[in-house]
């Protein structure tokens, strides 16, 4: 080995000396040194010599004109007219230039796939080459000329590399293969034949990879995967942690494509092995690691399982402000069916005044979930609080939340009602507004089912009966300046304004109600349609209430003679419409509004409790505005932030009753291993033993990790550091394996031992170090 | 899971650096690009803007993307992504991705990018597939694919003579270190130092959420151990803590032994070389105060949510608010020394003309005057204006433990439609300090000869809001 390496050396020195005596002689004339590369990004480069730069022999005007070529792409032009010389260069010597060609070709191979022929024999010289980063280079850029003539090449380059020594280079053949289906698709059977030889691939490095080809190009072959299951499941921790997501969903896949489905607390032992297996990935720094577990646990997790999944993601809300946003979204989406989960967590959700609106938005919907018996005090209280929001939508979104709370739980029925009143004082018109829509929802809701316990209890309080709540907005009419605000007012007055209790004033009519309409005639014409059209309706019903008092007759002529005549055909028509309506009531003289040719117009006339009934029944029902929309994605999709339908998004399918047979997924490796090391505790999962019996497997979360105890891999870190007690074991193991790397394993643990006794305590260490900035 | 590219823009919006594109419609990165230029000047408040931005389709054939963005820096990084992806493995690898970047080129800027453009279309090219996934994102390994932009490798690179090309091209296999020699993804093979040195900070945050009645409504530690390690060859470390049970809820680096934490509570790990964080966690107070002995991650048992942290400052606001304007008094008396004291507040759109006066105790302090950003103050304390953000930002650079500081002052706004915010962002920090106590054992080091040099340091900082 060293003499290898010696070898090596002497030769890279003896090349490195005479690269520098060549180009001294050759630049000794040029002696500014290029500080920085920025000067390429001069925008007056028009590359007028990059085609003589690139056909020159020096390594260095080579390399100067691919960095203009790098540059011009990324200020966006299109530089394929130097296709031809660059490709020249594929086989340089100097692997920067041959980096930067890489980057190149893959830019434009596509365009000009003639021309990319001509560099396919390099890249096939290389992919013998010795380091592992020139083989895996050379098949990215290789798969990644789309010419689909080139196909079988591929396949055949993807085949070798497969194979391959360095799993460095396994991996980047996995990731050729989808390249090579989308350029193909005629290769399919060849390629199923390499992942499923991938699939066997005992190093955790390039399995992430392998999944993500396996779900590109065979998705439905999940039976490749029977054998495989379990040690897959076995080897989740050390997979990279890009790994870990794909692998992750492909068992998921699997899972509930394969497995049966739990029942109650029920559940399958492959189901229990792979929820075991995932869980120790909770702790990983990856936030799309953590949500790849919750997803395993939310679709394949009986009920009891879910707990485990509410701390990891209260960790990521506090991981940077990107992340809480999209994690916000989710924590809504599994809170809604599942609302105990996170309700015991509800101060995380409270508001901060420099969240993102959005997220302020979504922490209000997921309080609004959590509110339950025990935290609505507090969660109403957050809701006031943000009332005061500099932001108007997150103002209205939280009055509204108000409101609903109100509904939901009658117990703060009382509270919100005080909340919302107070609210309608407030100089804003975003609150005033919002505060006088939700009283209408609550105020309607009760009224509508004013039978029911809800609001049994709030009429109890006389002094916040519905009754007297519109009453109260009443007389604050003109305090009340947002359009739509008063014109819902208007509109509840007149709703509700029917009485037979004596008053007074007019008979039929409750006391406050005339005097709204005195007050909005007055301004009748500076108000907004919106408010007008609400105006003349009042004065109808008023007027069907009670049709003998002279002073509303006079007040609704005027209200309707300025109506006949408004510049606003939407208030016209409405004024003639309840005109027409009115005429049943021998009133027209009073109102003054008698239409001349009405006689000879004939049709029905309405009878007075005809036309009561049109006025206040035409419209009943309480609609609560925004109903979200339900897109049923799943969790940890793009659609679920978005709130909008994204192309591709896919629903995990159903369980399947009875899942296949489960001695498909049993093998060899599921043998009882050797006895498992003394370090580990007795209760560790043992690994599956053989079909149908009762599972072995502990889930007991102070065991060891499935992992641990499972038959020792080579490629396991943790078991190839693991302390001398594992050496029998190394021993003992039997199973054919990459010899090179073996031979460094065991190199290296009995390096390992020697040292192993080595082992200082340092308790002072914890002052602080003069030597540490 | 694949993300569709990644595009970095500069300050004014424009593309500087972009990767190549799985799609095949050359209007794919300009779509977003826009999508993102138009959103920004929409935000409400400078800033708040949805990382997530929905992008229709180009036309009808196209399916609808989405466009998530971090800040860097003076930059902007963009990640298009489309189909079913989840949103968090684009900002899992933006933020893998600036990582990298700060590891090679330290600072971040617009400017510095600019300068190595090549190697960061390099570090690309190594951390994201053609098809969209990520390859290798160790910084270990990365280091010896792509090199870092030294003096050195300038020098070599204008005699000609690529040093990438020495260490690299040659026959080097296996044991003579190059990439993928290491059989440990995340170190690197083969290294050597004259002094081995380990240093833990163990950098704590306290995020907390005051009403205005001063009871604390929320308030949590989140702590992190940032590692530097500089050790020759290939350590094993084992860190044990003394009070491990006031911790919870981990996540470590992918170096650490998960059944080892799970099984004693302390941390085995192969460091890989030079700056990581090691494990972050939450700092758990009743853990404390009770004798729950043993509390690993897994176990979850729900902790009660009423473990409050005490926040180290009482803050005694008092707003008044007119039609157009309004005036404050703070008062904040510290319980412990701090440095760093930053407390912000939100003067709603259209505010001005603020005049303050800070002072410490009953001490008389300097008045501003109007401007755009006015500055005022000394050693009591200063304060500036924010026109921009419309932030009223009151500093004091060295708080000693019980004083107590004032800011006074009032300021106009116009228009109806300005609302300041009904709360005070606090920060602090506060060295040689931790909220946990967590304290480290002993390192053990096995599997070399030599001793290393080890270091450990506490620091806190935090962040509440104080309502009024």
């Amino acid at each position: 080995m060293s003499a290898v390496y010696l070898n090596t050396l002497s030769e890279n020195a003896s090349r490195l000396g005479m690269r520098i005596q060549e180009s001294l002689a050759e630049h000794s004339r040029e002696l500014t040194i290029k500080t920085s590369s920025s000067l390429y990004l001069e925008p007056d480069d028009k590359g007028k010599n990059i085609r003589k730069q690139l056909d020159s022999s020096s390594d260095r005007e080579k390399l100067d004109a691919m960095k203009r070529l790098v540059a011009l792409i990324s200020k966006g032009r299109n530089v394929s007219e130097y296709f031809a010389q660059v490709v020249k260069n594929v086989a340089s010597q100097n692997l920067e230039i041959r980096k930067l060609v890489y980057i190149y070709l893959l830019r434009y191979a596509e365009q000009e796939p003639d021309l990319a022929l001509l560099s396919i024999n390099t890249f096939q010289k290389d992919l013998t080459d010795s380091s592992p980063l020139i083989r895996a280079m050379a098949l990215r850029v290789l798969s990644g000329i789309k010419v689909p003539m080139i196909g079988s090449i591929v396949v055949l380059a993807i085949k070798k590399c497969a194979a391959d020594m360095s799993p460095y280079v396994r991996k980047s053949a996995a990731l050729a293969i989808p390249k090579c289906y989308e350029l193909d698709a005629s290769h399919l059977p060849a390629l199923i034949g390499i992942i499923s030889t991938l699939l066997r691939d005992r190093s955790p490095l390039s399995i992430g990879s392998v999944a993500v080809a396996f779900e590109a190009v065979c998705p439905t072959r999940l039976d490749m995967l029977h054998q495989q299951y379990r040690r897959l499941c076995r080897i989740l921790v050390d997979v990279d942690e890009w790994g870990q997501i794909d692998l992750l969903n492909l068992l998921l896949r699997y899972a509930r494509t394969m497995l049966p489905r739990p029942v109650q607390e029920e559940i399958d032992s492959d189901v229990k092995f792979l929820l075991t297996s995932a869980e120790p990935l909770f702790q990983s720094r990856n936030p799309a690691v953590v949500l790849a577990v919750t997803r395993v646990f939310y679709y394949a997790g009986p009920p009891s399982y879910h707990s485990r999944m509410v701390q990891p993601l209260i960790r990521l809300l506090h991981t940077s402000k990107e992340i809480e946003r999209v994690v916000v979204a989710y924590v809504l989406a599994v809170s809604r069916s599942a609302p105990n989960l996170f309700s015991p967590f509800y101060p995380q959700f409270l508001l901060r005044t420099d969240d993102l609106r959005q997220v302020k938005q979504d922490k209000i919907k997921v309080l609004l979930v959590l509110a339950n018996f025990d935290t609505h005090q507090a969660i109403l209280r957050e809701f006031i609080d943000c009332a005061d929001d500099p932001d108007d939508e997150v103002v209205s979104d939280a009055i509204r939340a108000i409101g609903k709370c109100a509904h939901s739980i009658p117990d703060c029925t009382q509270q919100c009602l005080t909340a919302l009143i107070t609210m309608i004082k407030n100089h804003r018109d975003a609150v005033v507004s919002s505060a006088v829509m939700v009283l209408k929802y609550l105020v309607q809701s009760q009224l509508s089912a004013s039978s029911s316990s809800s609001f049994a209890a709030v009429a109890a309080t006389p002094q916040q009966s519905p009754l007297t709540i519109i009453s109260h907005l009443a007389r604050r009419i003109d305090d009340i300046r947002h359009a739509q605000a008063r014109a819902c007012v208007l509109w509840l007055v007149g709703q509700y304004s029917a009485s037979n209790e004596p008053s007074s004033g007019p008979q039929g009519v409750v006391e406050w109600a005339p005097d709204v309409l005195r007050k909005s005639a007055k301004g009748f014409a500076s108000e907004p349609p919106m408010v007008k059209l609400q105006i003349i309706t009042l004065a109808t019903k008023l007027l069907v209430l009670c049709p003998s008092d002279r002073t509303l007759c006079l007040i609704s002529g005027y209200v309707f003679s300025l109506a006949k005549y408004d510049l606003n055909y939407d208030v016209r028509d409405r004024a003639r419409m309840l005109l027409g309506l009115l005429s049943g009531l021998g009133l027209s003289e009073a109102v003054g509004a008698k239409d001349p040719d009405q006689d000879s117009r004939g049709g029905v006339i309405l009878r007075r409790e005809q036309v009561r009934l049109v006025l206040f029944e035409g419209k009943i029902g309480v609609v609560d505005a925004e109903e979200e929309l339900d897109l049923n994605v799943a969790l940890g999709s793009l659609g679920m932030i978005t709130h909008k339908p994204m192309h591709g998004d896919s629903s995990l399918p159903d369980w399947l009753e009875r899942g296949v047979e489960s001695s498909l997924r049993d093998t060899e490796d599921d043998a009882p291993p050797p006895p498992p090391p003394m370090t580990f505790s007795s209760s560790a999962p043992l690994p599956q033993r053989s079909k149908g019996l009762a599972s072995p497997v502990v889930l007991t979360p102070s065991g060891g990790s499935p992992t641990g105890a499972s038959k020792p891999q080579w490629t396991d870190l943790d078991k190839f550091y693991e302390d001398e007690d594992d050496e029998e074991e190394e021993d003992s193991e039997s199973e054919e394996e990459d010899e090179q790397v073996a031979e460094v394993e065991a190199e290296e643990s009995a390096e390992g031992s020697e040292d192993d006794e080595d082992s200082d305590s340092s308790d002072e260490h914890n002052s602080s170090h003069p030597g540490h900035r | 899971m694949a993300i569709d590219g990644l595009i970095i823009l500069d300050t004014t919006g424009r593309p500087i650096i972009q990767s190549g594109f799985r799609s095949t419609s050359p209007a794919y990165p300009l779509l977003h690009v826009d999508a993102f230029n138009n959103a920004m000047p929409k935000s409400h408040r400078p800033g708040d803007i949805d990382p997530v931005i929905y992008v229709p389709p180009y036309n009808v054939a196209d399916s609808p993307s989405a466009c998530c963005h971090v800040e860097c820096g003076d930059m902007r990084i963009l990640c298009p992504m489309s189909g079913d992806v989840d949103p968090l493995f684009g900002f899992a690898f933006l933020q893998t991705f600036i990582d990298i970047l700060h590891e090679y080129f330290g600072a971040l800027s617009a400017a510095t990018l600019k300068d190595n453009f090549d190697v960061v279309y390099q570090l690309l090219e190594e951390t994201l597939d053609s098809g969209g996934h990520p390859l290798t994102t160790s910084p270990n390994t990365l280091r010896d694919i792509v090199l870092p932009p030294s003096l050195l490798s300038k020098l070599l690179s204008v005699a000609g003579a690529n040093i990438n090309s020495t260490i690299n091209s040659g026959s080097g296999l296996g044991s003579a270190g190059g990439p993928f020699s290491s059989p440990i993804p995340w170190r690197k093979a083969g290294l050597r130092y004259n002094s081995n040195e380990v240093y833990f900070d163990m950098v704590e945050e306290l995020k907390a959420i005051v009403n205005k009645h001063g009871t604390t409504l929320t308030s949590s530690v989140w702590g992190k151990i940032e590692t530097n390690a500089k050790l020759s060859g290939t350590p094993d470390c084992l860190l044990t803590f003394t009070n491990p049970h006031v911790i919870t809820d981990c996540a470590f680096h992918p170096c650490v032994r998960l059944q080892r934490w799970k099984r004693d509570s302390s941390l085995s790990f192969v460091p890989p070389d030079g700056h990581f964080t090691l494990a972050e966690y939450r700092f758990t107070p009743s853990a404390s105060a009770t004798s729950a002995r043993f509390m690993s991650a897994g176990a979850s048992v729900a902790p009660s949510a009423k473990e409050n942290v005490p926040i180290p400052f009482i803050l005694k606001p008092a707003v008044e608010l007119t039609e157009s304007g309004g005036t404050f008094e703070f008062k904040l008396t510290s319980r412990m020394a701090f440095e760093a004291l930053v407390v912000e507040m939100y003067l709603g759109e259209g505010a001005g003309g603020v005049k303050c006066v800070a002072t410490r105790g009953d001490g008389n302090g300097n008045i501003g005057r109007r401007g755009d950003v006015v500055t005022s103050g000394s050693a009591s304390g200063s304060w500036t204006f924010d026109a921009r953000k419309m932030v009223v930002r009151w500093e004091i650079p060295v708080v000693p433990l019980s004083s107590t500081w004032t800011l006074r002052g009032s300021f106009t706004s116009s228009g109806s439609k300005s609302h300041p915010a009904h709360a005070l962002q606090v920060r602090f920090a506060a060295s040689s300090y931790t909220f946990s106590s967590l304290k480290v054992d002993q390192l053990k080091v096995t599997g070399e000869v030599y001793k290393p040099y080890k270091g450990v340091r506490g620091r806190a900082i935090g962040s509440v809001e104080w309502r009024w």
